[in-house]
């Protein structure tokens, strides 16, 4: 059986995880090609005006998936910590997808709830993997597997300060693509900024408009929320936001509290329009920022319309104004 | 306690009974409007504006304590409060509390222990007592509102339920024991009785679904509901706040859930909750697509559950109109009305001819 993973959303944080459990229970794991300005056309002209940026890139990569595998797996995550919650639209990701493109094929879904308690988070993945096997053992040995491939992944990110793309390189052994999103860059750091923002922005080319190379080709060094520890970024949440409410935007709160205090010459927050979650976070982190003495800090917000010339502009002065903060300070 | 349709008056009767000092915001009204989108983050939703800006007429006022419901409900509004108490403290109103009462966790009980804590230690005599009184007012204006959405489609002179209905609310404002109330109630039912009404009215039936404060905040929705009396259309709702009060106050405890019947009638198409009420819009338009004409969406713009509901809403099999409004500051009048007359003449026109008893006037 071909299991097609649509490389958008949640691809960034768990596809090693997703992958290893898939193989071991002996299915073929198909992942969809980078965004393209067709995809994400696509995708917007299924759902209604509303829909933020990433669903609609995702809808574009299920699109994209259709003719090429038997099941598409879409989970449905409501937590992944308990007493957080994730946003509606992630919620309801499987059901809206079989609405709006009702010639995808049969999708795999499952409810993952830590606040249920771990007995039903078994249930849940034993019945994932009643889909490919009979033996419970089996189901068992596929989810340590995968957690275990999860955990390597994430160790990876944060001890090397890779980016998702070069780590699943790497995990794979895949020979490396030449390039794209690497650090090789010769050119010397000038200086660090942080990059706060969902995964699926951030390392979404086409969606971020490269921003990531752009900066590295500028000789800036890049600093995301994946490459903090957990310790470090919960004692940033206690700090901002107190206690914890959604599922992955914490991490955002928390790395952006991190950066605007140290480690970093400036911070850029991207979002995209209309994302629930993040129009609050961010702007507790911008809250955060305003205050004397935080590091510069520079918001994008992303929709279909950005005209890249417009986001160019916009970071060149932004790295401009850090460069001159930089020198002033050498200087003094 | 910010605004939500007429929900200040069980409440000011509930303080007025426990001596507790309270002030009421003004009504929702232009200027909380623009107070709240020069201080909101701007992706916020409606509600959210809203109840900043009548957080912040209240601070104006010399409030030093605001109750918001919340809790951990997956939309966004949980997180509200918070938000909320930091862009007033940069305002400057240092002193101000935002206190966030845990609907979902703590039931009733929560709400009314806070009420003690409010009151000084009132006796739970004294609370239970005022906070039955609060919720008979609650009762009895639902219980009008009712009525007057079935009299403003069959009215001859347009308006009048709308006046009497306003009248009413102050009416049982002022009334401060049960005997008055009762009196109240009865008279104002009985004169809406008494409205003159076209006899051979048909009025087509609309259902207004979708999220609950705009479908309970007429500011919010520009009024959608007496807009819709104007064009002769009768407006059926399921949300009412004594409904709410009721169900998730004294019955859901109990076991009893109303709403299981629309989640059961959507699981066709949304298998899971998506925080807010985006199960119950997608179950509502299964339930209600045999009586209705045609159904009514509300949704505060970048709400995260309605777009999920509205997004699967055209695909499902059965086919009633349904018009999507998605209300924000800058939504205007004319452009409402003009969406609203097009779809009421859109399901005038599919109504079934056999239904149309109404003599046919050949010249």
């Amino acid at each position: 059986m071909r299991i097609g993973i649509p490389r958008a959303l949640l691809y960034y944080q768990y596809y090693p995880m997703w992958q290893t459990f898939f193989e071991e229970l002996g299915a073929e794991v198909v992942v969809s090609p980078p965004t393209t300005q067709a995809m994400l056309a696509e995708g917007s002209a299924r759902v209604v005006a509303d829909t933020c940026l990433p669903v609609k890139a995702f809808l574009g990569h299920v699109l994209s998936l259709v003719e090429q595998c038997d099941r598409i797996f879409i989970p449905a995550i409501r937590s992944v910590k308990k007493n957080t919650c994730n946003c509606s639209k992630a919620l309801g990701l499987p059901d809206m997808t079989k609405a709006v493109i009702p010639e995808s094929p049969p999708i795999l879904d499952i409810d993952i709830d830590i606040n249920r308690g771990k007995r039903v988070l078994y249930q849940a993945i034993y019945k994932l993997g009643r889909h490919f096997t009979w033996n419970p053992f089996r189901v068992r040995r596929a989810a340590t597997a995968a957690w275990q491939a999860y955990l390597n992944y994430r160790e990876l990110m944060s001890s090397q300060g890779l980016t998702p793309r070069q780590t699943i390189e790497k995990l794979s052994d895949a020979p490396e693509t030449k390039g794209e999103m690497s650090s090789s860059y010769p050119a010397p750091t000038r200086a660090t900024i942080a990059l706060i923002g969902h995964p699926y922005i951030i390392y979404d080319e086409y969606i971020s408009h490269r921003l990531v190379r752009r900066l590295e080709t500028a000789g800036i060094k890049i600093l995301t929320p994946k490459m903090l520890t957990i310790e470090e970024l919960e004692s940033a949440i206690t700090r901002l936001a107190g206690r914890a409410y959604w599922a992955y935007e914490e991490e955002i709160v928390g790395a952006g509290g991190h950066y605007l205090q140290s480690g970093a010459d400036g911070v850029i927050g991207i979002m995209t329009f209309g994302c629930g979650p993040d129009s609050l976070m961010m702007d507790m982190v911008a809250r955060r920022a305003a205050r004397p003495q935080a590091t510069p800090f520079m918001s994008l917000t992303l929709e279909e319309h950005t005209a890249e010339a417009g986001l160019v502009t916009r970071l060149e002065a932004f790295t401009d104004m850090i460069h001159r903060k930089k020198r002033r300070q050498g200087s003094r | 306690m910010p605004h939500m349709g007429n929900l200040y008056i069980p409440f000011k009767a509930l303080f007025q009974r426990l001596n507790i000092d309270f002030v009421i915001p003004p009504l929702n009204n232009q200027r909380t409007l623009s107070l709240a989108t020069k201080y909101s983050p701007e992706g916020l939703c409606i509600p959210f504006k809203l109840t900043l800006g009548n957080m912040i007429e209240a601070a104006e006022l010399g409030a030093d304590t605001i109750i918001v419901p919340g809790g951990n409900a997956i939309c966004r509004l949980g997180y509200y409060a918070k938000i909320q108490e930091q862009i007033l403290r940069e305002m400057g109103y240092n002193n101000v509390a935002v206190v966030q009462v845990g609907i979902s966790e703590h039931k009733l009980v929560g709400l009314l222990k806070k009420i003690k804590h409010l009151s000084n230690n009132a006796s739970w005599f004294r609370i239970i007592s005022a906070f039955g009184f609060g919720l008979s007012k609650l009762n009895a204006l639902d219980r009008i509102e009712r009525v007057v959405q079935k009299v403003r489609a069959r009215e001859l002179v347009k308006g009048t339920a709308n006046q009497l209905y306003s009248q009413a609310i102050s009416a049982i404002d002022r009334a401060d024991d049960y005997h008055t109330l009762k009196k109240v109630q009865a008279g104002y039912l009985d004169q809406l009785d008494q409205v003159t009404k076209d006899p051979l009215a048909q009025p087509l039936l609309v259902g207004v679904i979708g999220e609950f404060y705009v479908v309970l905040e007429p500011f919010s929705n520009l009024d959608v509901e007496s807009e819709l009396g104007k064009l002769g259309v009768e407006v059926r709702r399921t949300t009412f706040t004594s409904e709410w009060t009721k169900f998730s106050f004294f019955l859901n405890p109990l076991g009893i859930n109303e709403k299981d019947r629309l989640h059961q009638a959507a699981l066709p198409y949304l298998k899971r909750d998506v925080g807010g009420v985006g199960w119950e819009s997608v179950g509502e338009k299964v339930v209600h697509a045999k009586e209705y004409d045609g159904l009514i969406h509300l949704a505060p713009f970048t709400c995260m559950p309605e777009i999920v509901a509205q997004n699967i809403m055209p695909s499902m099999k059965e086919g009633i109109p349904v018009l999507s409004i998605t209300c924000d500051e800058q939504m205007a009048k004319a452009g409402m009305l003009t969406r609203l007359e097009a779809f009421v003449d859109l399901i005038k026109r599919k109504r079934p001819v056999a239904n149309n008893n109404r003599p046919v006037v050949t010249i």
